[in-house]
């Protein structure tokens, strides 16, 4: 289960990232092209179980995420990566 | 479908003829199984791979002396409309012909500017190739881009997953031993001046 989260600006991402550290394990990549095609960083985080899902938001939200979503990977008929769907979490 | 072989002989071709040859005749269709005879290591490596990604079985490896001979079979589809095995392999090709084979990172940043701002960039970049539908085949570490893979950085995690689909991270001894980093080198091998000058003279190279 990923959770991904968007920011401000650049400043603010690299903030979160470096305050979430031991927090939630989380990973720096650009923002998904589904999501907005500006150029741009988000974090990906990675909870380590389903039901902690719920706390990363909350903790993410904490840390000044303004976008958050729900990443859903599906198996790819056409490529070898996943598919990934966001869904948005209100 | 009665099972026919088609026999697609690409020995003596350099690299990346085997690959493209291939791509063709999958698009092509119209047999079961498609033999493809290479006798170079890297014709090999780069046809099965490639096979692979494109969603097809390899039925066998034989190998005598110089030369290979991949047999590949095509996606099976369920219905027995013969045509229907073209479509799929049409869209289980991937949209870009294999291009770029090296990418040549000579810095632990993208760019000029920032520096935080340019490793940053850098592992985007190194995050969206292992997203990459053709990833390059190896990626050549010179100067500070060897930091990239030394223990201790933020990249090995993307740099082993980029290894896990089979490309090869070379970084310059020289550079490491600069670094004081000669025993430290986290992901890939250690490389130099001749095999990365080859590499590089090999054309389709990405430089950052």
């Amino acid at each position: 289960m990923l959770v991904l989260a968007t920011f401000l600006s650049t400043h603010a991402t690299l903030r979160a990232e470096q305050e979430l550290t031991g927090e939630v394990p989380v990973e720096l990549i650009p923002v998904p092209r589904q999501i907005r095609s500006d150029c741009g960083f988000a974090l990906l985080a990675s909870p380590l179980d389903p039901s902690g899902a719920g706390r990363a938001v909350e903790i993410l939200k904490g840390h000044g995420a303004t976008g958050l979503w729900r990443v859903i990977e599906l198996d790819s008929p056409t490529s070898r990566h996943k598919e990934k769907h966001y869904e948005p979490i209100p | 479908m009665s099972p026919f072989r088609r026999v697609l002989d690409a020995r003596g071709l350099a690299c990346p003829q085997p690959v493209i040859l291939t791509r063709k005749a999958l698009a092509e269709g119209g047999f079961s199984e498609l033999e493809v005879i290479v006798n170079t290591s890297s014709g090999r490596e780069n046809v099965a791979r490639f096979a692979g990604h494109a969603g097809c079985t390899i039925g066998s490896m034989e190998e005598s002396g110089e030369e290979t001979r991949i047999v590949i079979q095509p996606p099976v589809t369920s219905g027995s409309d013969p045509t229907s095995t073209k479509s799929l392999t049409d869209a289980t090709m991937p949209l870009v012909e294999p291009g770029i084979q090296t990418v040549f990172l000579s810095s632990r940043t993208i760019g000029r500017g920032d520096d935080e701002l340019g490793a940053l960039l850098m592992r985007a970049f190194l995050y969206t190739l292992t997203e990459s539908e053709t990833p390059p085949q190896r990626v050549l570490l010179m100067n500070s881009g060897v930091t990239l893979a030394a223990e201790g950085s933020v990249h090995l995690e993307n740099l082993r997953r980029l290894v896990d689909l089979g490309v090869e991270i070379l970084a310059c001894g020289a550079c490491l031993e600069f670094y004081k980093l000669t025993d430290q080198l986290a992901v890939g091998r250690v490389s130099n001046m001749q095999e990365i000058t080859e590499f590089l003279l090999q054309g389709n190279v990405l430089s950052l």
